[in-house]
């Protein structure tokens, strides 16, 4: 197990070597070179000479890709175009907004994802099973940008139960000792400010877990189904076991194998979801901080994000795997 | 007539049932799969049939400008858009788009997925070890990000989001492709055309990819699902078609997200066209998978 571990731990430093270089050579193959591209095209020729000696754009290929590790080794991504701040700075106040949404829609995901599985493979061929699959065939054919503007012409437009944009109203007045802004309102004790972020929590996370959603509910209830019909259960039932603990402890437990492989899979799809539910709430995270980056041609952010993303994306995945190996016993790893 | 020779009779009228007659069967005999059917026949026709469906041209200006328009009415049945364009021969050819752009990425990924996974499975060794790294080097990239990525270097644009989400599904392919290559490749049949002296590359066109293509269909299938949803959301993010006139789905989306309030119609409907399309795609692909391996059946 301990070896499996080492072994993945080993196969991620090529991977992070190979996406470093990836986005080493995104930004020299951007349109107009990458002095301009990083400086923006307003940029003076004192500016350009300074970060062109600084990348040494004269310099082969292979050296400026030596002094780029070693910047990206010092955690100096560069600086961005529009706000003058330390590419890392931006990303880092950014990422707990980000955080706190890819939770919040994944405890939604998770909280009726697998119930509902459950329930429709116990009811197999039932009215709720038929309502389940369609409901979730209808989750993974939905674009996640639309229905986040369903849902916030619903609930916050027509109804008027939740606000739409932001994370918090802006008139509350909450310290940000972590960013986490409902970990925040706890730690200062500021109920209203609990009460508040959570309120703007809902619609974006609602929007960003649904697809998770209908994929665990049928994972979940693919699983059951499968363990239903396995032989301990049968022999459990026969020696008249109750119901509840055969459904907790023989069927829900083996079931969840799978489910916590594509739990996992998503928490990192949830990521690049996450773009195009910020974009429509308005929700200051990496997502719009990537689109503004995109858009004002902040290329520094951009490949700055880009490569935050595609690490947390690995690792992410890393977890999955070796949580896997953990959880599964049965599976040799060589 | 003897009872061989009644046998033989009867035998000889039993139609041989291969992998593809069973699949097919089982196929119409699945009513999600059918309605996922009938969708998309809707969507196809639509599109192909786009400039006679649609009562107005889709940048003609048939209404009277307005901010915030009125829903459905006045025989618009999908009511009219800020310029004053029918909404509903504007989804029309809309669909029309989305049609195209699922067909292109797909072909993009596959044909790129073909290769490199048809190279890497069949060849093995060194080329099979530098391709498969390559492809994990870009799944270790979430899709969409590669996407954005992508149309940053070439530019927003139509074509150039196609290609990028094209490009995205190539690992899929190519993994999906190698792997039942590589199952294929210890088979009984192949060792026996080999050892008749089938060449090489008859060996892999003719023999062994034939077999290895059914969960690759399927993939396409479900690909080309993806590929439009992801077209709609590079536009939704302002990186597709710059020409402002052109009736795609996720632009029609993105000019309106900020006239939820009075206008939801402008929002409703485009995004409904999106999902009926790609919801159709899916029961297909679902069903397709359901048909060839049954044992994946869920």
């Amino acid at each position: 197990m301990l070896g499996y571990v080492l072994r993945r731990l080993l196969l991620l430093i090529p991977i992070l070597f190979g996406l470093s270089l990836i986005v080493f050579l995104f930004v020299r193959a951007l349109p107009g070179g990458p002095g301009i591209a990083l400086l923006g095209e307003r940029a003076t020729a004192q500016d350009l000479q300074e970060i062109e000696e600084n990348l040494g754009l004269d310099e082969p290929l292979p050296v400026q890709y030596g002094r780029y590790l070693k910047n990206l080794a010092t955690g100096d991504l560069g600086t961005s175009v529009s706000t003058r701040r330390p590419v890392s700075e931006e990303l880092s106040r950014r990422f707990p907004a980000t955080f706190e949404l890819a939770i919040a829609a994944m405890i939604f995901a998770i909280g009726l994802g697998i119930p509902l599985g459950y329930i429709a493979a116990k009811r197999y061929q039932g009215v709720l099973d038929n309502a389940s699959l369609v409901m979730s065939l209808i989750g993974v054919s939905i674009p996640v940008f639309f229905l986040a503007l369903l849902l916030k012409y619903v609930f916050a437009v027509k109804l008027g139960w939740l606000p739409s944009i932001g994370r918090i109203n802006i008139l509350i007045d909450l310290d940000h000792p972590t960013n986490f802004y409902v970990l925040d309102s706890i730690l200062t004790a500021n109920w209203e400010g609990l009460t508040d972020s959570l309120k703007h929590l809902i619609l974006p996370a609602i929007a960003l877990g649904t697809i998770p959603l209908a994929i665990i509910a049928r994972i979940t209830r693919a699983a059951t189904l499968d363990v239903l019909s396995e032989d301990y259960v049968r022999t459990a039932r026969a020696k008249g076991l109750d119901p509840s603990i055969i459904g907790r402890r023989h069927v829900l437990k083996n079931a969840m194998l799978p489910v916590v492989t594509v739990i996992g899979l998503q928490t990192g799809l949830l990521l690049t979801g996450a773009i195009l539910t910020e974009t429509v709430f308005a929700w200051p995270g990496l997502g719009t901080l990537i689109l503004n980056a995109i858009r004002f041609r902040d290329y520094a952010v951009l490949q700055g994000g880009i490569l935050f993303f595609a690490v947390l994306f690995v690792l992410m995945n890393l977890l999955v795997d070796i949580s896997y190996a953990f959880l599964n016993p049965r599976i040799r790893y060589r | 007539m003897s009872i061989t020779e009644a046998e033989a009779a009867q035998l000889a009228f039993e139609r041989p049932s291969g992998l593809w007659r069973d699949a097919f069967e089982r196929f119409v005999r699945n009513p999600a799969a059918l309605v996922g059917v009938v969708l998309v026949l809707v969507f196809v026709l639509a599109a192909i049939f786009a400039p006679a469906v649609a009562p107005y041209e889709p940048r003609e200006q048939v209404g009277v400008l307005a901010r915030n328009p009125a829903g459905p009415g006045d025989g618009h049945i999908m009511g009219l858009d800020e310029q004053g364009r029918d909404q509903f021969s504007r989804i029309v050819f809309g669909l029309r788009l989305s049609l195209l752009v699922g067909v292109v990425s797909v072909l993009v990924g596959l044909s790129f997925g073909l290769v490199f996974g048809a190279l890497a499975g069949y060849l093995g060794g060194r080329i099979d070890f530098a391709l498969m790294r390559l492809m994990d080097l870009m799944l270790s990239i979430p899709g969409f990000l590669l996407a954005i990525g992508i149309v940053t270097l070439l530019g927003p644009g139509l074509f150039q989001i196609m290609f990028a989400v094209g490009l995205v599904q190539v690992p899929t392919f190519a993994r999906l492709l190698r792997g039942s290559i590589l199952g294929q490749k210890e088979g009984d049949y192949v060792l026996a055309a080999r050892s008749v002296g089938v060449p090489g590359r008859r060996l892999l066109l003719v023999h062994i990819l034939p077999n290895s293509i059914a969960p690759v269909i399927v993939q396409a299938t479900l690909a080309m699902a993806t590929a439009i949803i992801e077209v709609a959301a590079l536009s939704f993010v302002g990186l597709g078609p710059q020409d402002p006139g052109l009736p795609e789905l996720g632009k029609m989306l993105a000019d309106n997200a900020n006239r939820l309030q009075q206008s939801a119609h402008l929002v409703f409907f485009p995004g409904l066209a999106i999902v009926i399309s790609t919801l159709g795609i899916n029961l297909i692909g679902d069903g397709l998978r359901e048909a060839i391996d049954p044992k994946l059946r869920t």
